[in-house]
């Protein structure tokens, strides 16, 4: 096993499209880290990169100590589980998962019973001689998990492997990941657009944007710490209400004006265009005229064990995260209650006010 | 739908079937009629002529053309007068009628169309032109019109018209009223009898047509014997046979008049005996038409069963939801035009194709058959096309050239795996173009290039002529269809190699497959359909090669026969040498080794890859 470093990687593809930008970041010896982002933010490009799929523009890839930035994927030592499996549908699973060793001269011997011993380990001993088309969705991917594990590679490298099941299964592999995480101790980097995924999978987090890094830290520290606007709205389903406002020094206090509310502030430092954040568990709602101001109902949503409502506060969109069934009208005029530990302060362009 | 309704529609489906069925019927038997006219008219033209003088001369002065005048009447008026003589016949002499002079005359153009035309339908008499005696100008014209024969109120007689009609009455009723007993075989069964009635009919004429045509041929033969002019004393049987077409004469014994059939070497025969001199019999000769009327029997069993299949489609119709109806209808709409197109151009080659095998067919006429008789010979095509040395050699010659197939395959893969490489660039672009533009231009053009090519001393490939050198004229061809295909290939295998995903060549990437590897055990597998496809389609293609063999070589050079291939071997039997039968079984025979080829490859290669 072995850390992985990226320095200051750039990746401008041949139509001129930019897709990294001086991108940092290390991965430590045996650490899970997710690369989290929406769809064309270079989540992939970075994976592609580390395997040698793709030559980065500017910047170094280290695995180990070892500068691997021009060398090819077969002499990096690092596996790749992708999207859709690839599986080499024309070999049955015990040749896919052999695939790797043949490549690498190991002995017959060896990985006949290397490849049993993971198929066993992954529950794919009876399926060994099927066709991958013969498989299941799960075991397909569990077959494209042992071609992995199989070589014991120096770091494992997923892109969305689980995006393509449904719902329950996914909950089940994810499970089945982080057990192998932690019994191989590997090095894993896993990229998804799923913050469920990334927060219930990942030790840290890499939040990517337009080939950027936003943030990297623990699931609880880029929730509850976002680097950034983008961090904050992406972060949480829903994301956090960012509302665009104004700060005011009044009799009563500081406050900032956004829309029709008015909520009093213990900043003491700042005045004039800001971005007030609030994630929707903490707003609530009472009687009209008694929060810090009052919105028209937009939308119900019973959920079950919570309910949102989309509120418009003067203008500017707000969500609340309500437990329970909640009484509310469509239509309806409400007061807005904030939770005033609970506020996060931008300036205009998105960097948090300390 | 009520029982009236349906008595309306079995009655009306019945009528018509019968009308349409009726209607074919009479027209079978006018074209019989037409056709005895046409027949009898060329004769009575042939007998004018043979017995009609030219103009008197002065001794010593060459013939004058045409005929005498005064002669030609009198023979004209003589063939009215002639007993027993079944037409009305009038011979024009230009435009002028000579028997009736006061019937209308010809006009000059239709002694013009002669030239174009053999012999025209006109007015309701076969009008057939009468030529001077060098059988060179049109000097007349001879007008058939056949009296009409009596004919019976109902197809075939009362014997199967009566119990036709009972039967389709009854079924009529029972279909009126639902009973399942009669409903459908009686209703069949009528058609039937109709059908064959009306066959009987058509039969009938077709016999009649060649009995008349006999009857009048004799009274002619006869009068011809004692008018052919002197100096002989006793007239030559030559000239006697020089007046009929598509008929022999041949001395006979003495014996009834009336047509008669015969076989004669296993041939029907229509036979009348002639009298010709004191003493002398002949027997003339000819192909009863009867003997080829097969094909009306299908045509009018059709047009008789159109009842009862307008009953079932209407039982059908009112099973089925309408919805359903209006789809089916739909269908068959569509596929009508597609089907007819498969049935006129595919499957009716194919059965003529089936029939021409089994029977001797040459184009020239062989003996007084009519062109279109071809006799039943049975597999004795096959045989003699198997014992043909020459089978040997064009199947040799093909298979040999068909080893250029995986040559320009594996070519074609080469290249298209390395221009799948660089997918940008006009210089791909160029070389892609270049590669494919010989299988698109065309094949003679293409042909004709290499010619040059390959000719002693052009542009210089050798210094021989590679053409027409037996060892190296089939090499030529290979190195030519190679050239020609390898672009057609390459391009189905780019198309190929593009849906091969990405991820299976990245993940061999990663698990750490070189160059080779990648190909031999992720690419090559998975291309293996279209591998196949390219392979079977190319050697399918080589076997039915015969452009470049056609405008090279034609099979050449000889006598080795180098480069005959199947099918231009197939060509030859049939246009060289006139044998359709012979050249219908080899290919027939060749379809058979296609067949045969097609499905050991399908079955050697054929493993599908499934795209998980």
């Amino acid at each position: 096993m072995a850390s992985v470093a990226l320095r200051r990687l750039s990746k401008v593809f041949d139509g001129g499209t930019r897709a990294l930008h001086h991108l940092s970041l290390d991965v430590r010896d045996g650490e899970l880290l997710v690369l989290l982002g929406p769809s064309g933010s270079g989540k992939t490009t970075v994976l592609r990169c580390i395997a040698g799929l793709e030559e980065p523009t500017s910047g170094d890839v280290l695995i180990g100590d070892r500068l691997v930035t021009h060398t090819p994927p077969a002499e990096r030592d690092v596996a790749m589980v992708f999207q859709n499996h690839a599986l080499y549908p024309h070999l049955s699973v015990r040749e896919n998962i052999a695939f790797p060793l043949e490549m690498r001269g190991v002995a017959h011997a060896q990985i006949a019973r290397r490849v049993v011993e993971t198929a066993e380990r992954l529950g794919l001993g009876d399926v060994l001689d099927c066709r991958p088309a013969q498989l299941s969705e799960g075991q397909r991917q569990r077959a494209a998990l042992a071609r992995a594990v199989v070589r014991g590679p120096q770091a494992f490298l997923f892109d969305e492997p689980l995006s393509s099941l449904d719902a329950k299964l996914r909950s089940e592999l994810r499970a089945e990941l982080l057990a192998l995480h932690r019994s191989l101790s590997a090095t894993m980097i896993y990229v998804t657009h799923d913050q469920t995924e990334a927060m219930t999978m990942g030790q840290r987090i890499g939040i990517l944007h337009e080939g950027r890094l936003r943030q990297v830290g623990t699931p609880a520290e880029v929730y509850e710490r976002p680097a950034d606007v983008f961090v904050a709205r992406f972060m949480g389903s829903p994301g956090m209400n960012v509302l665009q406002g104004r700060g005011r020094g009044t009799e009563a206090g500081r406050v900032i004006e956004v829309g029709s509310l008015v909520v009093p502030v213990e900043l003491s430092t700042y005045e004039g265009e800001l971005q007030l954040g609030i994630r929707p568990e903490h707003v609530g709602l009472c009687a009209a005229g008694k929060g810090v101001g009052n919105a028209d109902v937009l939308i119900v949503e019973p959920l079950g064990s919570e309910t949102l409502v989309h509120l418009n506060a003067g203008g500017q969109g707000l969500v609340a995260r309500l437990h329970g069934f909640v009484d509310v009208r469509v239509g309806t005029r409400v007061g807005v209650k904030v939770d005033r530990r609970r506020l996060y302060l931008f300036d205009a362009a998105g960097a948090p006010l300390a | 739908m009520s029982w009236r309704g349906w008595a309306a529609a079995a009655t009306a489906a019945a009528v018509v079937a019968a009308t349409v069925t009726l209607s074919v019927a009479r027209w079978a038997e006018s074209r019989y009629e037409r056709a005895f006219a046409f027949r009898i008219a060329a004769t009575t033209a042939a007998y004018v002529a043979a017995v009609t003088p030219s103009p008197p001369t002065r001794r010593g002065s060459p013939p004058l053309p045409g005929y005498y005048l005064p002669q030609l009447l009198t023979q004209a008026r003589a063939l009215r007068t002639l007993p027993g003589w079944t037409s009305e016949v009038e011979v024009y002499h230009g435009t002028a009628p000579l028997v009736d002079a006061t019937a209308p005359p010809l006009s000059p153009d239709d002694l013009e169309r002669f030239e174009s035309e053999g012999g025209r339908w006109r007015d309701g008499a076969a009008l057939v032109p009468l030529k001077d005696r060098e059988g060179r100008e049109v000097v007349g014209a001879v007008a058939v019109r056949p009296r009409p024969m009596p004919r019976g109120p109902l197809p075939g007689g009362i014997g199967f018209a009566l119990p036709a009609a009972l039967l389709a009455v009854g079924a009529a009723a029972a279909i009126a009223f639902r009973q399942r007993s009669l409903r459908r075989g009686g209703y069949a069964a009528a058609a039937l009898l109709f059908g064959v009635a009306a066959y009987a009919d058509v039969r009938a004429a077709a016999q009649r047509s060649t009995d008349r045509w006999l009857n009048d041929t004799r009274l002619l033969l006869q009068e011809a014997a004692t008018r052919l002019p002197a100096p002989r004393s006793r007239v030559a049987m030559a000239d006697l046979a020089a007046l009929i077409r598509d008929a022999e004469l041949v001395p006979g014994e003495p014996a009834e008049s009336a047509p008669r059939r015969v076989r004669i070497d296993g041939k029907r025969r229509a036979v009348a005996s002639v009298l010709i001199g004191p003493g002398r019999w002949v027997e003339l000769r000819t192909v009863p038409e009867e003997a080829y009327t097969t094909g009306w029997s299908a045509v009018l069993l059709a047009c008789a069963f159109l009842g009862p299949f307008a009953i079932l489609a209407l039982r059908w119709a009112e099973r089925t939801p309408r919805r359903q109806r209006r789809e089916t209808a739909i269908a068959w709409g569509f596929l009508a035009p597609a089907g007819l197109h498969l049935a006129i151009f595919s499957l009716g080659p194919l059965l003529f194709a089936l029939y021409l095998a089994v029977h001797r067919w040459t184009g020239g006429r062989a003996s007084i058959d009519p062109p279109a008789v071809r006799p039943l010979v049975g597999l004795a095509n096959f045989a003699a096309a198997l014992r043909d040395p020459l089978t040997w050699v064009s199947l040799r010659n093909t298979a040999l050239y068909s080893l250029y197939v995986p040559i320009s395959v594996a070519i074609a893969l080469a290249v298209a795996v390395a221009l799948s490489r660089y997918r940008r660039g006009w210089g791909v672009r160029v070389l892609r173009t270049a590669f494919l533009l010989p299988y698109v231009a065309s094949v003679v053009a293409v042909a004709l290039v290499w010619q040059r090519i390959l000719q002693a001393g052009s542009l210089g490939l050798g210094r021989s002529d590679w053409l027409s050198n037996p060892n190296t004229a089939l090499l030529a061809l290979m190195l030519l269809s190679l050239w020609a295909h390898v672009g057609g290939q390459m391009v189905v295998f780019l198309a190929g190699l593009q849906r091969i995903p990405q991820a299976y060549l990245d993940a061999a990437r990663i698990d750490g497959a070189s160059g080779w590897q990648r190909f031999w055990r992720i690419t090559f597998p998975l291309l293996r359909p279209v591998t196949l496809f390219v392979l079977v389609t190319g050697i399918v293609g080589a076997f039915q090669v015969f452009t470049y063999v056609y405008v090279l070589t034609r099979g050449g050079p000889f006598p080795q026969y180098s480069t005959d291939v199947l099918v231009h071997r197939i060509y030859q039997t049939a246009w060289g040498s006139q044998e359709f039968g012979a050249a219908s079984a080899l290919s027939l025979l060749f379809l058979l080794l296609l067949l045969v080829l097609t499905l050991a490859q399908l079955r050697l290669l054929g493993r599908q890859v499934e795209h998980a």
